[in-house]
């Protein structure tokens, strides 16, 4: 796993209806370090999924850098792990074998990519569903495979859009614990997305604000670990926290 | 009264709950029953509409001189040849149309023209070139295989969300291996259910060109007839060809069309 | 938007003035036979001709007519039909394997058998169309009925809907984006199956002109013929049927399986 750099990222979207350009991100830099946590919050419309698309090389960025260990990035690669808000699993293959995908894609055997597999199913709770086909699991479900899935691939930075926004309330808390646990497991770096100002902060180790295409502030958290929500629900400092990155958001 | 219809209607759902194949067999019978009653009153001159028993003796007659199982034979591999050859170009090209938009601008209104043009309206200028014989009637058939072939095909490609193939791409897949891993499974559905109105429409086109051009096959049976003024052997025809359609659609393609998209979850319903 | 809407319709021809450039070209340029295909000059002769002597006009004409006769007539009867067997779920999950069984032999295969009943001639291809058209639509009007939700039959019925406002309200619309696709591939397989016809049981019509071209090596008078019957379908089909179908689709949200 290796740092992530981003210096002075900006993207402008030509608008062919309109024909006018369109700046969604403006100058973004941001130092992610091998094994952090970061959470990237800010309204709708504010530039995240432009900015992690362009990260995880789904968009070509048209100002700045993206390094990652030090290589630019050019395109889409396995060196950078996406879970994607409406899953994108694979429907035509059974969960082992979406798991499965990433190792068999670097060239490892069968055998040794379904123990691979099999290994980062259990660590979501999943044994029992490996054969079974994407449709035939809850939403919750499905997304731990995407979780599970991208981290099979053991990338240096994991990218993750609104991963949780598509489940129920009750089931996104579970996710998110599990989220947390996971990391703790095998450390990975994160960059999450979302909207939801207590998913960053309950996820985080640090959360950075975003507005209207800028970074706002960054906001170191140092919540102790394992996190749950039963332990932090009343934790004063997860409410201070939450509630100043609420301020800033809410205030651009 | 009623009750005997109820507990008749209740014997055949239970039957047919039993052994499903029954429950396509069972409407048959009522209309096989006024077909009977309606030759034997004589209502129509006999010569104009032959009874059931006159079909399956005409039945067992042409299985008894081999013409039946030969011209079958015939009208299946002529089928088997078409649809063997739209599949193999058909899917390709799909494939191709659907990923470059180039390939899209240049190839799709020829597509649907030619679509349009519709496979019988080549017969004449097919038998100029080729003849009467398989030449012909093969490529009529594929010419009718291929295009619901290759625009399910297209479909079926563009309908890939593109965040699977995003997903792909950032799971290490390269842009070849895409080809197998996503574009053609995720296509797969749209691809049987083009294939089964391909076969469909390449049956009936089959029918058509043994018709016209034929000199053997179940068509050419039933023209043949048709020339000697035999209505029996017309019918006999006909119920063969409802017949096997029946069950190449039901019994085999039907159920890979369900197979493919209802499992993964790509056909509700 | 304007603008876009002409750049796309530019960009549909021209792919086919490509092929007609090719045509102009290739043929000279090989030196064919025109026995074997004909220059685009003497299609383009033989099209002009027909106009003016009318006789491709009459051929278009009574193509067309027998198709709007089949198919009227299959309509009046395979509505009511198919909606008076799909309001009973017994009778319409007893009936579709028949419909089935019958639509597989849509319109080609009747050919010879309507020949014989009908003699050739109008009465034999009408019945051929008809054929062809009755009982596709049938059975998806059939398939379209038994699939309203029952609750939306209960629902119209608890607001006090009689049987005329359920068959108007509820059981023919719900249905028709059923019966409009029905008729979309029943009179696919009419159109073909008229071009067969035609060119059995007839002496006038577009199947009759090319199959009668043939004899006599004419390539420029069925190259002309295959040009109409493609230009035909496809506005009958693009600008009339497939419109209708989406519109009905789209309009209430309903997704086909197609
Ligand atoms: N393809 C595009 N073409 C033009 N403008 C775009 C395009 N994609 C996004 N935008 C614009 O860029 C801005 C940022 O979009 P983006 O999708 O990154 O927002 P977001 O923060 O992810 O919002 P949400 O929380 O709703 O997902 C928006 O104003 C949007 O209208
Ligand atoms: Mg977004």
């Amino acid at each position: 796993m290796k740092n992530l750099t981003i210096r002075n990222l900006s993207k402008t979207y030509f608008d062919p209806y309109a024909g006018t350009n369109v700046t969604a991100v403006h100058d973004v830099s941001l130092n992610v370090e091998q094994g952090e946590f970061v959470c990237i919050v800010g309204p709708s419309g504010c530039g995240k999924t432009t900015i992690l698309n362009m990260i995880a090389g789904f968009l070509p960025h048209t100002g700045g850098d993206i390094l990652v260990g030090g290589r630019p990035v050019n395109g889409p690669g396995p060196d950078r792990g996406v879970v994607f808000q409406s899953f994108a699993l694979f429907p035509w293959k059974t969960v082992l074998e979406n798991v499965a995908f990433g190792p068999k894609m670097r060239g490892v055997g069968k055998a040794e990519r379904e123990k691979i597999a099999h290994e980062y199913l259990a660590l979501a709770k999943l044994t029992e569903a490996a054969g079974r086909y994407p449709a035939e699991l809850s939403g919750g479900m499905q997304q731990r495979v995407g979780v599970v899935r991208a981290l099979a691939n053991e990338p240096d930075v994991l990218l993750m859009d609104e991963p949780f926004a598509s489940v129920d309330a009750q089931t996104r808390m579970t996710l998110q614990e599990e989220l947390t646990r996971i990391w703790q497991e095998k450390r990975p770096t994160v960059i999450f997305i979302t909207h939801d100002v207590a998913e960053a902060v309950f996820l985080a180790n640090r959360v950075v604000a975003l507005s209207k295409g800028r970074v706002l502030e960054e906001i170191d958290v140092d919540l102790p670990r394992p996190r749950s929500w039963d332990a932090l629900n009343d934790d004063p400092q997860f409410k201070e926290l939450t509630g100043r990155v609420l301020q800033l958001v809410r205030s651009a | 009264m009623k009750p005997v219809i109820l507990n008749i209607w209740s014997f055949l759902v239970r039957l047919t709950a039993r052994f499903p194949s029954i429950g396509s067999i069972a409407p048959f019978i009522p209309i096989v029953a006024a077909w009977w009653i309606v030759t034997e009153l004589q209502i129509f001159p006999r010569v104009f509409l032959p009874g059931p028993g006159d079909v399956v003796r005409s039945f067992g007659l042409l299985v008894y001189t081999g013409v039946l199982p030969e011209y079958l034979q015939d009208s299946m591999v002529r089928l088997a040849v078409g649809a063997f050859w739209g599949i193999a170009l058909g899917i390709p090209l799909g494939i191709l149309v659907g990923l470059s938009q180039r390939a899209h601008t240049a190839l799709w209104p020829l597509l649907l023209f030619f679509q349009a043009i519709g496979d019988i309206a080549w017969l004449p200028i097919l038998v100029i070139w080729f003849g009467y014989g398989l030449v012909t009637m093969t490529v009529v058939i594929v010419y009718t295989v291929i295009f619901p072939v290759v625009l399910n095909t297209v479909l079926g490609v563009r309908s890939i969300p593109i965040t699977m193939e995003r997903a792909a791409r950032s799971l290490g897949c390269s842009r070849t291996r895409m080809l197998w891993e996503v574009v053609l499974p995720g296509a797969l559905p749209n691809i049987v259910t083009g294939l089964r109105n391909g076969l469909g429409y390449g049956w009936r086109a089959l029918i058509a060109t043994e018709i016209i051009v034929g000199t053997s096959g179940i068509g050419f049976l039933m023209f043949d007839a048709r020339r000697a003024g035999s209505v029996v052997e017309i019918l006999l025809g006909m119920i063969i060809l409802g017949i096997l359609w029946y069950i190449v659609d039901s019994w085999i393609l039907a159920p890979i069309e369900r197979a493919t998209g209802q499992r993964w979850g790509l056909v509700t319903r | 938007m304007m603008q876009h809407r002409l750049s796309s319709a530019l960009w549909f021809c021209a792919p086919f003035v490509v092929l007609l450039v090719l045509w102009t070209v290739l043929i000279p340029y090989f030196n064919v036979n025109p026995r074997l295909f004909p220059h685009l000059g003497s299609v383009i002769q033989a099209g002009l001709e027909g106009i003016k002597d009318g006789t491709l006009i009459q051929h278009i004409g009574a193509s067309l007519m027998r198709v709007a006769v089949g198919t009227v007539l299959a309509l009046l009867v395979a509505i009511p039909l198919g909606i008076a067997m799909g309001v009973s779920p017994v009778v319409s999950s007893f009936l579709t394997p028949l419909f089935r069984f019958f639509s597989v032999l849509a319109g080609i295969a009747w050919i010879p058998i309507a020949t014989l009943w009908f003699g050739y001639g109008f009465g034999a291809i009408t019945f051929v169309i008809f054929n062809a058209v009755f009982f596709i639509v049938t059975y998806n009007t059939l398939l379209g009925v038994s699939t309203i939700p029952l609750p939306v039959r209960n629902a119209a019925a608890s607001l006090g809907a009689g049987k005329w406002a359920m068959l108007t309200e509820v059981l023919l619309p719900g249905a028709l984006p059923n019966i409009v696709t029905g008729i979309r591939t029943g009179l696919g397989f009419a159109w073909r199956g008229l071009i067969a016809a035609e060119m059995i049981a007839t002496n006038v019509g577009l199947g009759y002109m090319l199959f009668v071209a043939r004899d006599f090596y004419k390539t420029e008078v069925i190259v002309l013929g295959m040009i109409v019957i493609g230009v035909l379908w496809l506005l009958l089909d693009r600008l009339l049927l497939a419109p209708l179908e989406r519109a009905t689709i789209e309009r209430w949200g309903m997704v086909q399986r197609s």
